[in-house]
């Protein structure tokens, strides 16, 4: 395996300029995420309260979650619409069948998990193992996946057992949000799984597939799992938004389909692939939620939030590639 | 209509190796325009069995009508996929052009003749937008028509305070409704529409420039091939074609709604890749999106006699377009190649 290490750091841009580091790393966003909540704070000083913390970082996890799993797949330069559909189909599945106290919890979240894992599965047969063009390939599971979350609730309605509405959004001795612990939890298993050799592939598969493939990387394996792990992941982003809505709604999941993506960008992941990471899209997920906050306080209408969104959007991604080209040409 | 088209007589896969002139001769497009044709034609007629009622012309006549806006998009996402980008601006630009059509003319205004180009102008201006941030900016496509099509949707809302008003222009009943030399106008437009974009594509110096860039931009660059103004124009031409589809939608439901647009965005690239596109760009024909739209709507209909739930309903769909994906397999086409010869 080290021998395949030593290989791939030709493959992987492995800059050690660290302008390039904080351009294509989370510095950047973590400290527009730093300002922006500085400037929330003046317009609002409630902000730093624990309680407006717990309930901020709530609004996050779903989406936060999302453009997780979202980054794995867009690392290893893939796009997956499936997020969508697998978010509706267990925020449904929990309002439909709510299991109630710790032990249902539990259930619930496994159940989630393995709704995930299964549409990751299918992902991951047709797009590693049958070779098809992962954004078409994951239309198609998304479609299927919004037509059975609709078969199991056909409009919004039923209720979120009431154990994970009021612990999952709550804090431990009223302080660390559980919605935080849950984000940690999932950015720790991320720095972890980003050292083994699953992780390191998952780069080089990114920056260039055809160099990592004869360097003996079992392309179709590492893709197969980045897709089930992607799947996993999506699941507890709508256990999360369950917590949250607390109710069941077939269509829940499409609003964050395109947001995902704008996390994965905002938060410096190429979508060209090889290049960011987890913790970044978590960031820039973070980012898109608070700016919404910061700019509701600045008494902007709720109508043009969307314009924001999208010039933030656009100015994070040409800022980062042009710090990316600053670092690169000393 | 698509047994006409003839395959592009070079191949532009440079890569392949050893000796295919055998095969060569029948192109990958050909085989996968005339596959979604037949499809389509099976369809239609096999709808016969579900329900008598179906696979008759008035049937064609709907399957025609409803899927005037989804060929007329999958031509200009056709082209930007074509050079190796996306539009995701779409359902954003459709409800800018409906939007726009209701409130600046509404019926009875006789102004509507340079009105309505002034419109399609406007959006135009959103395909520039995201063009400039591809090219210049070096914003991925991706990112940059969806941050173009978060910022127009939101600058609807405000403009609209979130309760559109007004009413469809005549000319865009005219074009839904009425009729030319006995035929339903839309069918007439739709067929004049796809000959126009066929010859555009497939037989214009300027679509064998796409198809240049999508395959490679310094190979386009050193052929002398004018990059920049060829790279400009897939956005523009899809953001004026998806303008277009919000004025014809305002013509067929007498109004515009602020969600009109989203509801064809998924189908517009769905569209494209089933007719046979390489989502990354420098393959595919206009006529295999056309099929590909075509077998969308006809999916729609058919599915809808069946007086299914929703939900089976959209099932079903997602599963069609995953089969005609996993038909539509490079592989599969080796296999039928290395058959022939």
């Amino acid at each position: 395996m080290s021998t395949v290490q030593s290989d791939l750091s030709t493959i992987i841009r492995s800059n050690e300029n660290p302008l390039v580091r904080f351009a294509t790393g989370a510095g950047l966003i973590v400290l527009t995420y730093v300002a922006l909540y500085a400037l929330y704070a003046v317009q609002q000083p409630r902000a730093l309260t624990s309680y407006s913390i717990a309930a901020l970082i709530n609004n996050t996890a779903p989406l936060a979650l999302a453009a997780a799993g979202q980054a794995i797949i867009v690392i290893s330069r893939g796009f997956d619409l499936s997020v969508a559909g697998v978010i509706s189909i267990c925020n449904v599945t929990l309002a439909v069948y709510p299991m109630d106290g710790p032990g249902g919890a539990l259930a619930s979240v496994v159940l989630c998990l393995a709704i995930g894992g299964s549409v990751g599965l299918v992902n991951g047969y047709l797009v590693a193992v049958l070779k098809l063009q992962s954004i078409a390939a994951t239309l198609a599971t998304m479609i299927i996946c919004q037509g059975i979350a609709l078969v199991i609730l056909k409009a919004p309605g039923g209720s979120v057992s009431e154990w994970i509405v009021y612990e999952m959004t709550d804090r431990i001795f009223s302080v660390i949000p559980v919605s935080g612990l849950i984000l940690g939890g999932v950015v720790l298993i991320w720095l972890a799984l980003k050292r083994t050799s699953f992780g390191i592939s998952l780069y080089a598969i990114g920056a260039d597939e055809t160099s990592a493939a004869l360097s003996g990387i079992n392309v179709t394996r590492v893709r197969f799992l980045a897709h089930v792990l992607a799947g996993c992941t999506y699941g507890l982003a709508g256990f999360m938004l369950s917590a949250q809505t607390a109710t069941g709604n077939p269509t829940s999941g499409t609003p964050l389909l395109m947001l995902s993506f704008a996390a994965v960008a905002l938060g410096g992941t190429a979508l060209t692939g090889g290049r960011g990471g987890v913790f970044a899209s978590i960031m820039g997920a973070a980012t898109l939620i608070l700016l919404q906050k910061v700019l509701f306080s600045s008494g902007v209408s709720s109508f043009y939030t969307g314009m924001f969104q999208g010039c933030i959007l656009i100015l994070a991604v040409v800022f980062s590639s042009l710090l990316a080209r600053l670092g690169d040409a000393k | 209509m698509n047994s006409t088209s003839k395959p592009p007589s070079q191949d532009h896969r440079l890569v392949q190796t050893g000796d295919t002139r055998v095969s060569a001769k029948i192109s990958r497009e050909t085989i996968s325009t005339l596959s979604v044709t037949i499809l389509c034609l099976v369809l239609l007629f096999s709808a016969r069995l579900i329900n008598p009622a179906l696979g008759s012309w008035s049937q064609v006549e709907t399957v025609l009508i409803l899927g005037f806006f989804l060929v007329v998009l999958s031509f200009g996402q056709g082209l930007v996929i074509l050079t190796g980008g996306l539009d995701l601006s779409l359902p954003a630009t459709i409800t800018l052009g409906g939007i726009l059509a209701t409130s600046w003319i509404g019926a009875g205004n006789p102004a509507e003749w340079y009105l309505l180009p002034a419109v399609l102008a406007v959006c135009g201006l959103v395909g520039l937008a995201s063009a400039i941030g591809v090219i210049w900016l070096r914003v991925p496509p991706f990112i940059m028509t969806m941050a173009m099509s978060i910022i127009v949707a939101s600058a609807l809302l405000g403009y609209t305070k979130g309760t559109p008003r007004g009413t469809a222009p005549d000319m865009a009943v005219a074009l839904m409704k009425g009729d030319i030399l006995g035929l339903p106008a839309p069918i007439v437009v739709l067929i004049i529409f796809v000959i126009v974009g066929w010859l555009f594509q497939s037989r214009s110096v300027y679509g064998r420039y796409l198809y240049a860039i999508g395959t490679n931009v310094e190979a386009a660059r050193n052929a002398a091939v004018p990059v920049t103004a060829m790279r400009i124009l897939p956005y523009v031409l899809s953001a004026i074609c998806a303008g277009f589809v919000g004025i014809a939608l305002v013509g067929y439901s007498n109004g515009a709604t602020l969600r009109m647009g989203d509801d064809y965005l998924l189908p517009s690239i769905a569209s494209v890749v089933i007719g046979g596109s390489s989502i990354l760009g420098g393959r595919g024909t206009f006529l295999g999106s056309v099929g590909g739209a075509l077998l969308l709507t006809i999916l729609g209909t058919i599915i809808a006699t069946l007086g299914l739930e929703f939900g089976f309903r959209t099932i079903i769909e997602g599963s069609i377009i995953l089969i005609a994906l996993l038909l539509l397999r490079e592989e599969l086409f080796q296999k039928l190649r290395s058959l022939k010869t």
